[in-house]
């Protein structure tokens, strides 16, 4: 959607929101309420599950269900790269030295680090985690039209949470292609990643700089626009909700269950 | 040039067919800029006023006042007979209307249908009655199929006819739009254009229109106002402005295309320019 991204690590707003409108699977039809209780279900997992074998149970149904929505899974495998680095980047100091089977040892000359079993499942299962969290949100956003999302932002968040959340949304957009713009007329005059670090450094705080007072610039527009029609501080969504209907019931009870079921019976063990 | 001035200083007050009457209005900006100076105003009912200047010259301070968006430093601005002031300014965005240059500043909302709701939901209206305000000023626009877009993924063109839907379900007595058809491919300025006199001719609405697209002008507007550093230096019907090369080439402007094809005929032939077309149809009848 994007061609001239920065990086096709970045999850592309332009296509999640192509899907999120045009998206026809089994998963874009069902209710937001059915998909966000699922979510919060899913973090209820996250947050309590240890077990590795659960973790990647879980994962594979996402996939499966991300699959099943005709989503890119290529794209996604793109945008896992940045989530990977993040948990590595906090688990490389946390896996080393933890109790359990030693793997590996690496001999400096005042310490030792040693890789145990723990420690390698220890960054397995945050990876997953990671990648769950990841997963699970893109599929929620990319199979749920953002009118639906805004008028269910503005039932449960509190004013002005709501408001910020509302108008945030259409702005991203425009902030994005203003940001887009402004590196294409970078580029088309030989700017690039060659160059040296500090020109480099210099150019891009130029580029934050601009943007920043272009959307101050923006925001005072788009107010004073809002006050010609009236604006006096609250903004509705008319869009309703889709209801649940009784299959999602079903579907979303048995779901509940099993992760009841899991919590009460297993819950010192998953 | 001056005569039109005078008439306009001649009186203080509003006549009754004047919707907007502003009365040597000036408007200084807090950085000292001016906006307007000393610039006297009319819209009469049921008309289009083309507000022609170059860059700067004041058009879109112009157009603030009239909705209350800005006060004037000095001088009255009246709309509907009604003084404005800083009590009175409130409501004045019932009965005008304003389509901003950028669309994107204007819709804001997650749908085209809750952007063009939004008025009338101001104006107190319940969800219903919105609905119905703002699928008849989408269909008034010919908008209604893009309901449920975002506004985001819309062409230049439909930005611009949601604007001018999220206005019209107001139902204002008068709509300014600023520069409405910059930036539109030609097929599209010609949607809006219709649909500009459509509001005139289906839904008596008054139009100000802030253009320095003289061939629009032209077109369609029943009086032209120039606009140069904040004042209005010549008011007349587009026949009567248009053929005055010294006064458009004071106010920075160019002649609309008609009026210098008209003028190069009448050099080709060696004849004397007894006509001022200023539309193609008068420029054929004229030949």
């Amino acid at each position: 959607m994007n061609d001239s991204q920065a990086s096709g690590h970045i999850p592309d707003l332009d296509l999640i929101t192509h899907y999120s409108e045009n998206c026809r699977s089994a998963l874009s039809r069902a209710s937001l309420w059915t998909k966000l209780v699922a979510l919060i279900a899913i973090i209820v997992i996250l947050t309590i599950a240890k077990s590795v074998e659960l973790l990647v149970a879980l994962y594979a149904l996402i996939l499966i269900l991300y699959w099943q929505s005709n989503l890119p899974l290529r794209k996604l495998f793109d945008w896992c790269l940045l989530p990977i680095l993040f948990v590595l980047s906090l688990v490389v100091l946390l896996m080393w030295n933890e109790p359990g089977v030693p793997l590996f040892s690496l001999r400096f000359a005042w310490f030792s680090l040693t890789l145990t079993d723990n420690g390698l499942l220890l960054l397995i299962r945050l990876l997953l985690k990671a990648l769950i969290s990841m997963t699970s949100s893109l599929l929620l956003l990319m199979t749920t039209k953002y009118a639906h999302l805004s008028a269910i932002i503005y039932r449960i968040f509190p004013s002005p949470l709501d408001q910020i959340f509302l108008m945030a949304y259409r702005f991203l957009f425009i902030t994005l292609d203003m940001v887009d713009s402004m590196i294409r007329a970078f580029k088309s005059r030989g700017g690039g990643f060659i160059k040296g670090m500090s020109r480099q450094s210099q150019i891009f705080a130029e580029i934050f700089a601009l943007v920043f007072i272009r959307s101050y610039d923006q925001a005072e527009r788009v107010n004073k626009a809002m006050e010609s029609r009236g604006y006096d501080g609250t903004y509705t969504t008319t869009t309703e909700v889709q209801q649940m209907r009784p299959i999602e019931y079903l579907v979303l009870s048995a779901f509940l269950v099993a992760v009841a079921y899991l919590l009460l019976f297993y819950g010192s063990s998953i | 040039m001056k005569k039109h001035i005078d008439l306009l200083q001649d009186h203080d007050f509003p006549e009754p067919h004047e919707l907007i009457h502003i009365d040597c209005a000036s408007h200084i900006y807090p950085d000292g800029s001016i906006g307007i100076h000393e610039l006297c105003f009319r819209v009469k009912e049921n008309e289009i006023v083309a507000v022609c200047g170059a860059n700067g010259s004041g058009k879109s301070t112009l157009l603030e006042h009239l909705n209350g968006l800005l006060l004037p430093s000095k001088g009255n601005v009246y709309v509907m007979g009604e003084l404005i002031d800083s009590r009175t300014k409130k409501d004045l965005w019932k009965n005008v209307g304003i389509v901003f240059q950028k669309s994107d500043d204007q819709l804001f909302a997650p749908t085209v249908l809750d952007d063009v709701m939004f008025g009338p939901l101001n104006l107190g209206m319940n969800k219903g009655e919105a609905w119905d305000a703002a699928m008849e000023a989408l269909r008034a626009v010919g908008a209604e199929e893009f309901i449920n877009k975002i506004p985001n993924y819309l062409s230049g063109g439909q930005k611009r006819l949601v604007s001018i839907a999220g206005i019209l379900a107001m139902k204002p007595k008068i709509i300014a739009l600023d520069e409405p058809t910059s930036d539109l491919d030609p097929q599209h300025a010609e949607i809006v254009e219709n649909v500009i006199c459509g509001l005139k001719e289906e839904h008596g609405i008054s139009i100000v229109l802030a253009t320095h697209d003289l061939d629009l002008a032209a077109r369609i507007a029943n009086r032209v106002c120039i606009v140069k550093k904040g004042s209005v230096i010549a008011e007349g019907r587009p026949s009567e402005i248009f053929y005055n090369t010294g006064l458009l080439e004071d106010a920075g402007l160019k002649e609309p295309k008609i009026v210098q094809i008209y003028e190069a005929l009448c050099e080709l032939r060696g004849v004397k320019m007894e006509k001022s077309p200023v539309t193609i149809e008068e420029l054929v009848k004229s030949l």
